[in-house]
């Protein structure tokens, strides 16, 4: 149950840093600090609000995925890329190494990673290749149509 | 001599990610599902390194003045963190915060612009546990290196969200391990 809530809320955060980010123009740093401010506090002064595990990992993964909504949006270009690298990025979180465990960073590897290894997925990364693949798409769509009505006359006539 | 520091640095960040992957590896090689999904990582993180534009191709480094913001950022989180007890998630985003509103004393000043990155960046090596971190000193030492890696990252992965992180992470990986390796020698 806990692994599914760390992917949803990796996920949810990285979202909505990169759109304080991208759409509210509030800088990549003022985005991702104050989101985790925002959970730091929240579990700071409520201790005891949720169960002790969840007290303790939230405002972690909370923190490591606004890293992700940090990215510009010319290297991860759509909001499905920002999702499959909080997804990435939660299931990361919750296998991580007790080697590593307390070193300042860490957080951020792991959100590196996940960004990284989304970026390898073309569609995800780059606009001008999914505004090409779009295009070639409606191009297919209009040309069979084009087609059809063509035939469609003929047999007519 | 640009391309060795370049290429250098390229090849410690992507050891150091897989590292920390073949870390979790070890930990959890009982699991058929976990072991295919690091190796899909593994190479998916190198075809990225590889193929994809990561990296200008001019070799530019951060000015020292903007560098030398890293330890004071790292200082302020290791206080808020360790001395009052707030907490690594609070420490950070305290200072990260408080780092993000500097470029609005003087809005033209292209210098301010560029500190909340490097404040934010000295921030995570700041929520280093005091297991790991054992007094200022390694949080003083682990950020010079990290302030070292931020100036000549200055054209590697840029825009690329956790990579001030990963620059934390090197930093403090490489004080822990110097500090091992001389108090074991």
């Amino acid at each position: 149950m806990i692994n599914y809530i760390i992917l949803v809320l990796s996920a949810s955060t990285a979202v909505f840093t990169h759109l304080l980010h991208v759409r509210f123009k509030q800088g990549p740093v003022r985005a991702s600090a104050l989101l985790a401010l925002v959970a730091g506090l929240i579990f700071h002064f409520f201790p005891t609000w949720l169960s002790a595990d969840l007290s303790k990992h939230i405002p972690l993964v909370v923190i490591g995925a606004s890293f992700i909504g940090m990215v510009s949006s010319d290297r991860l270009a759509n909001i499905l890329g920002i999702i499959i690298a909080g997804l990435l990025f939660g299931l990361i979180y919750a296998h991580t190494s007790r080697y590593f465990d307390g070193y300042g960073g860490a957080l951020g590897t792991a959100a590196c990673i996940a960004v990284l290894v989304c970026m390898a997925i073309p569609h995800l990364s780059s606009k001008r290749k999914l505004t090409v693949g779009i295009l070639q798409l409606r191009r297919m769509l209009f040309n069979s149509k084009r087609k059809t009505n063509y035939r469609r006359r003929n047999q007519g006539m | 001599m640009k391309n060795g520091v370049h290429y250098s640095i390229i090849v410690l960040l992507f050891f150091i990610q897989a590292l920390f992957l073949y870390s979790i590896f070890r930990e959890n090689n009982r699991s058929y599902m976990v072991s295919i999904t690091l190796l899909s990582l593994t190479i998916l993180l190198l075809y990225t390194y590889m193929k994809v534009q990561l990296h200008e191709e001019h070799q530019e480094y951060e000015s020292l003045k903007v560098a030398l913001w890293v330890p004071i950022g790292a200082i302020c989180s290791y206080y808020l963190n360790q001395v009052l007890q707030l907490g690594p998630v609070l420490a950070a985003a305290l200072v990260g915060t408080i780092a993000s509103f500097l470029p609005n004393l003087r809005p033209r000043s292209v210098y301010l612009q560029k500190l909340p990155v490097a404040i934010y960046c000295g921030a995570f090596v700041g929520m280093s546990s005091p297991k790991i971190a054992a007094g200022p000193g390694f949080i003083l030492a682990a950020s010079m290196f990290t302030a070292i890696f931020l100036i000549v990252s200055k054209s590697i992965m840029q825009g690329v969200g956790g990579k001030l992180g990963t620059l934390a992470f090197l930093g403090v990986t490489i004080t822990y391990f110097l500090l091992y390796f001389f108090d074991g020698a």
